[in-house]
């Protein structure tokens, strides 16, 4: 009997459990895409780009663009156009890879006028995991610009400049300058400009300093010597942004290496490095662009007027004009960083301007460089979703013409269950009633 | 300890005794179903007969107006001694009839393949022994306009509930009747497929 009980107790439980647990179906509801991401990220960056009296060479240069299809595609470049020092690489599509090997070229004669010591490029790109990312490197370890027969009419000015000064003994700036040719006194003049002095600062013994002028021009044999860092090109993506760096190298630039005391050269431009950065924010769908605009020196290597070398700063937006009135005039320009945001869709773009030199405009049209440019430009929409309340569909079934198996299994507990807390409750009252109910 | 509380307090007992009633009823209620359920039929079944031999059915049933619960037709299977009206429709109000005709299905004795559902154990139980039929065994269904035999044409088989293949047409005229399975359960559904044999003449 108190099996029986026990089970009239489980059947019980068992019913009510069902019927806690059977709780009405909620309506569902389902996450729809009613637009997709979409994204782009370009970055660009150039080292050097030389025009060479007429002839255009573009060293270290590099570029990485990637967008949301996914796609990524990304080139390096030692010498642009110049084959074994172009690398590039493209993928599209999910979960893809292409790193091809670094192309280098050692020694690389270019247009009969540059000699670049090494020449790489380099390319690689992904699209792992849907996140696209490329990079892209030009570098060259130095380019010299070759050209004795240029150097021959440069030269020979020179020469011809340097001869007057001969009979000039011991005189001030002014005096010198005021004594001179109107070519030589404007060369000396802006010189002694440039250099801080003015009519009242004595002159270096003239006579020797000519000597060793006259040495270095013997001695030239390159008319100009590039050093030029890596350029970069990058486009990443992570959970929470897309982002496009541009890194153009820094440079320096000497013209006539050599040519004075201690081999110094006549001119040395040196320009730092510019960066521009560009962000898209996956989360808000804002993008910013900054910027770091390359700074330049120039450092005069002609120890003409007794005045130690000096570096002269380029200011921003404002040409520093050297040797004016010569042959030899050279302008050196400072461009400065910029932003652009198209109010329509929020794409933005960066630039870092480089900096621009035009050497020797005298000569033969002269030497035209136009280096540490970097650009970068990201746009983008995010993803949008609606919560959408959905039916759950209906699947058909035969007709049901049958019981469910528990309806009567559950009446039988029912009935245990009532039985046994019948006779807990006969059980339990007091022995007048008991007896009263056995008669 | 239990019978110690009920000694101390009447009026525990007195709930529980309230309770034991409660579950009493309820689980006569639970065995009984079945019972409550064929009495219910019979019932129904009285007003089914009487409708079936109505003018105004038969005129329904030339205008194809047959609205869902009414009278369909009379289903008559000698090997099982089965004698019932089925309704048309096959909700569950319906099919309190005993058998229903599923909708998207011909009309009795129609080209096509006819089909009908109907209770096993419970509303009068027309299906109960449908696992008995073999091939060969007639069934006959007579309409207010007419009726045919069908012959079944192969051993019963078990289906899935959600395979609803067994009404799709047939290229001959048929005959599918539809119960769940096993007895007692609705897990499965278990199909008796018949072929048109003659018409029957009207009465």
């Amino acid at each position: 009997m108190r099996t029986v009980q026990r089970v009239g107790a489980i059947a019980l439980s068992a019913l009510l459990m069902t019927a806690v647990l059977a709780l009405p179906a909620s309506a569902q509801t389902q996450t729809i895409e009613t637009r997709r991401e979409s994204f782009i990220a370009t970055a660009a960056a150039r080292g050097l780009d030389l025009n060479l009296f007429g002839t255009r060479v573009t060293i270290g240069q590099s570029s990485a663009l990637i967008n949301s299809t996914p796609l990524a595609k990304a080139s390096g470049a030692g010498v642009a156009l110049v084959a074994g020092t172009v690398s590039t690489s493209e993928v599209t599509g999910p979960n893809q890879s292409a790193a091809p090997a670094k192309a280098c070229v050692l020694n690389l004669p270019v247009a009969e006028l540059l000699a670049v010591e090494l020449a790489c490029g380099q390319s690689r790109v992904d699209t792992a995991n849907g996140a696209p990312s490329a990079f892209g490197a030009g570098s060259v370890a130095g380019v010299d610009v070759l050209g004795t027969t240029l150097l021959d009419p440069i030269i020979a000015l020179l020469r011809s400049l340097l001869a007057q000064l001969l009979p000039v003994v011991d005189q001030t700036v002014g005096t010198v300058v005021g004594t001179l040719t109107p070519t030589l006194g404007n060369l000396l003049g802006g010189l002694a400009g440039n250099l801080g002095l003015n009519a009242g600062s004595p002159v270096a013994p003239v006579s020797g300093l000519v000597d060793n002028l006259l040495t270095g021009v013997e001695r030239a044999t390159q008319l100009l010597d590039v050093k030029v860092g890596d350029s970069t090109s990058t486009a990443t993506t992570t959970a929470a942004a897309v982002t496009a760096i541009a890194n153009a190298a820094g440079a320096q630039i000497d013209l006539l290496p050599g040519l004075t005391v201690a081999g110094a050269p006549l001119l040395s431009i040196i320009v730092g490095q510019a960066q521009s950065v560009s962000t898209f924010d996956r989360a808000t769908a804002k993008s910013t662009p900054t910027f770091n605009a390359a700074v330049a020196r120039v450092r005069l290597g002609l120890p003409l007027l007794g005045g130690s070398v000096t570096d002269i700063p380029v200011q921003l937006n404002t040409p520093l004009t050297l040797l004016a009135g010569t042959p030899l005039e050279s302008t050196i320009s400072l461009g400065a960083g910029r932003t652009v945001t198209d109010p329509d869709t929020g794409a933005v773009a960066s630039y870092a301007d480089g900096v621009s030199i035009h050497l020797l405009k005298g000569v033969n049209g002269g030497i035209a460089l136009e280096l540490a440019h970097a650009e970068t430009g990201v746009g983008g929409q995010t993803r949008l979703t609606s919560q959408q309340q959905t039916v759950t569909p209906v699947v058909p079934t035969l007709a049901k013409t049958g019981n469910d198996p528990w309806l009567p299994l559950t009446g039988a507990g029912l009935l245990l269950a009532a039985l046994g807390i019948r006779r807990r409750v006969t059980a339990a009252q007091p022995a007048r009633t008991q007896q009263r109910v056995s008669r | 300890m239990l019978v110690e509380l009920l000694r101390t307090k009447p009026w525990l007992r007195r709930v529980l005794s309230g309770l034991s009633v409660l579950l009493v009823l309820g689980g006569l209620g639970l065995v009984g179903y079945p019972f409550v359920t064929n009495m219910w039929t019979d019932r129904v079944q009285e007003r089914l007969d009487t409708q079936i031999a109505s003018p105004e059915l038969q005129q329904a049933y030339k205008e194809r107006k047959i609205e869902t619960g009414d009278s369909l037709t009379r289903i008559k299977i000698p090997a099982l001694g089965v004698d019932t009206v089925v309704v048309e429709g096959i909700t569950p109000s319906a099919l309190r009839a005993g058998a229903g005709h599923y909708p998207q299905t011909p009309l009795p004795c129609e080209g096509g393949n006819v089909s009908i559902a109907g209770h096993r154990t419970t509303y009068g139980r027309p299906f109960g022994n449908v696992d008995q039929l073999k091939p060969g065994d007639t069934i006959e269904l007579t309409t207010p306009i007419g009726g045919c035999v069908y012959r079944v044409s192969r051993e019963p088989w078990v289906v899935a509930p959600t395979d609803m293949s067994v009404l799709d047409p047939t290229a001959e005229r048929s005959l599918t009747l539809t119960t769940c399975h096993p007895k007692g359960s609705a897990a499965q559904r278990l199909i008796v497929r018949a072929t048109w044999v003659k018409d029957l003449k009207a009465a």
